[in-house]
């Protein structure tokens, strides 16, 4: 089946620096995806191909099975909104969100009034007089977003748009940006070096890291089953142990300071012998005074807590194996600073990475 | 202490101010020559100023000369301008140097080599001269004022508007002028300003036929120090007062007329 949007081999150098190398993916039509990375991973640049604003050096760039190659920006019918906003200051809400329609020779009454309609839809019914300096920052994001749905965009594209914003209007914008692009489907890449944003909002999430795809997953799947060592590191935190396989069949390995420990299905090859990255995310370790029946248990040296509050991230050592274990707020007062104690989990949380 | 550097502030700009305030009574003076505190009161310099074609006409040819300059400034600084600050090509530190030079030369200096230059040309005594002169001097005023406006436009306002399926020169024409037009005006407004105040290139070669005002008053001042001067310079300071205000009056007055009743009251978010 044909993908709505399509990346071949998209590669993109600067004199010797390559910023993207042989970038391929392929979305649906409707989908939300989020490019998460690092600033530098290749993520924005990417994006900049796609809209146009960059050339890539090779490879192409397909919507609906027609190249995008040959379009200039305005020729490429995509919403883009920027992490400034990019609000055009001499215009007034309404009229920046007339605009692309007026560019598109939709006359006045009717086109005034599809963007005060969009205006309402981004919930700023009555702001349309307004300029863009009369605005808070979360309604000119909402002008901005009004400004790139209004002309029926074969793609919204989002970068890093709520960068600029406090921690709790960011978390009303990302549902306010996910129920808008619901309520309109329209397809939708969004741009993010915030692991929580790209967990709470995406459909699926393309993690990249030095030019190059790391993984192309559902935000579960990049969470429980990351692929590479830097997706584990990137997304959430992570327990990571060095061990060998010494029997594929009982899925058993050891390692150096822990000992044997059982890992959960993995769809890797091994042979006894082959040498394995195993993870364990720290809220699935838990810490007790004596060991647990039915789960693996090691004894480990508390060296640090750190209080959040509602949790707590316990640090230590088994034996010169570093690990953090997340724990429930209550949980934590069974255990002090320089204290031995238990830890314990079920195989099914330890996950096989990619060497 | 703080009083203190208010009054020092104050003197200060008493002594700036000062001799600019002086010659509006002066023009008003009844005395034959340039006096203060005037003997007394009268509007015969003014009717002297206006019905006289001795200062009329330097009066137009500063007008034109001006007008001129600021077009033929414009026409070139915009596009160099533009090509300065947003590309990057062969020889461009060496091209921006070239363009601020008239600004670290001594006017003297340009004024003798102008009137060997356009003496060969025969344009020495000519408007098309003054004019070519005086544009050299504007450029780099111009440039100044249009390449600081330039550099702070964020070009993601023009990249949104060709998403948003503008062409290039829609792009123009919508976005990055109207948003530059305060820093064209002040460029144009700063290149007709030094070409009207320009006084010793037009000595050099303005001539009889393109005396400007300037000169004129240069002249004027040595032989006879003639009140009408004074009057001129009365005028030129009201005019300027009047460019200086109207936008911010014009501002205020619309910011006024835009404020509604409070229907759709401010929800934050």
């Amino acid at each position: 089946m044909q993908s709505y949007l399509q990346l071949n081999g998209v590669t993109k150098t600067f004199g010797d620096f390559t910023a993207l190398q042989k970038v391929d993916l392929a979305i649906d039509k409707g989908e939300f995806v989020t490019f998460l990375g690092p600033s530098g991973s290749g993520k924005t640049t990417t994006l900049m191909i796609i809209a146009g604003f960059e050339k890539a050096t090779c490879g192409d760039v397909l919507v609906e099975g027609r190249s995008l190659s040959g379009l200039a920006p305005h020729e490429r019918n995509i919403g883009i909104v920027f992490q400034n906003y990019a609000l055009f200051p001499h215009k007034t809400a309404l009229e920046n969100v007339y605009f692309p329609l007026q560019m598109r020779g939709v006359k006045h009454p009717v086109g005034l009034k599809n963007a005060a309609d969009m205006l309402e839809l981004v919930g700023l019914k009555g702001f349309g007089h307004r300029y863009p300096k009369e605005l808070s920052g979360g309604q000119q994001q909402r002008v901005a977003l009004a400004r790139a749905l209004v002309f029926e965009p074969s793609l919204l594209l989002l970068d890093e748009p709520l960068g600029a914003l406090d921690k709790n209007l960011r978390e009303q914008m990302q549902i306010e940006i996910k129920r808008i692009q619901r309520a309109l489907g329209v397809t939708t890449i969004f741009v993010t070096h915030d692991q929580t944003e790209a967990m709470s909002m995406s459909d699926r999430i393309v993690v990249f890291e030095k030019g190059s795809i790391q993984q192309v997953a559902t935000p579960l799947e990049v969470y429980h089953k990351p692929r590479t060592r830097f997706v584990a590191g990137f997304i959430g935190e992570s327990n990571i142990i060095e061990a060998t396989v010494v029997d594929p069949a009982a899925r058993k390995a050891t390692a150096e300071h822990i000992g044997e420990i059982e890992y959960a299905p993995s769809e890797f090859s091994l042979h006894k012998g082959t040498p394995v990255t195993l993870i364990i995310r720290p809220e699935h370790i838990r810490l007790s005074r004596d060991p647990k029946k039915g789960r693996h248990n090691a004894r480990m040296k508390v060296e640090t807590i750190v209080n959040y509050g509602d949790n707590a991230l316990v640090i230590g050592r088994v034996g010169e194996q570093s690990m953090r274990v997340r724990v429930l707020g209550a949980d934590v007062v069974i255990i002090k600073e320089g204290e031995d104690c238990h830890v314990s989990w079920t195989p099914d949380s330890v996950y096989m990475i990619a060497k | 202490m703080d009083r203190f550097l208010r009054l020092i502030g104050f003197l200060v700009i008493i002594f700036i101010a000062a001799p600019l305030v002086i010659v509006v009574p002066i023009s008003f003076s009844n005395a034959r020559s340039l006096q203060f505190p005037p003997p007394g009161y009268w509007l015969g310099y003014y009717q002297a100023y206006f019905s006289d074609t001795d200062w009329l006409r330097p009066t137009f040819n500063s007008i034109l000369i001006a007008t001129a300059t600021t077009v033929l400034t414009m026409v070139l600084v915009v596009p160099a301008t533009f090509a300065l600050v947003r590309h990057r090509f062969y020889g461009k530190s060496v091209a921006d140097l070239m363009m601020l030079m008239p600004l670290a030369v001594p006017h003297i200096v340009m004024a003798v080599g102008y009137y060997s230059f356009l003496g060969n040309l025969r344009l020495v005594h000519t408007h098309m001269g003054v004019v070519l002169a005086h544009a050299c001097l504007s450029v780099p005023i111009a440039f100044l004022v249009l390449s600081a406006n330039l550099k702070g436009f964020d070009r993601n306002l023009e990249r949104a508007a060709q998403s948003l399926g503008a062409s290039p020169v829609q792009t123009f024409i919508h976005v990055t002028l109207p948003i530059l037009r305060p820093g064209l005006f002040i460029s144009a407004l700063f290149a007709f300003i030094q070409s009207f105040d320009e006084t010793v290139v037009a000595i050099f070669i303005s001539g009889r036929d393109a005396e400007t005002l300037p000169r004129k008053m240069f002249d004027s001042i040595r032989q006879e120090a003639d009140p009408v001067i004074a009057v001129i310079s009365t005028l030129l300071f009201a005019a300027v007062l009047l460019a200086l205000l109207t936008p911010l009056a014009w501002s205020s007055i619309r910011k006024r007329l835009r404020k509604r009743p409070p229907a759709a009251a401010f929800s934050g978010g």
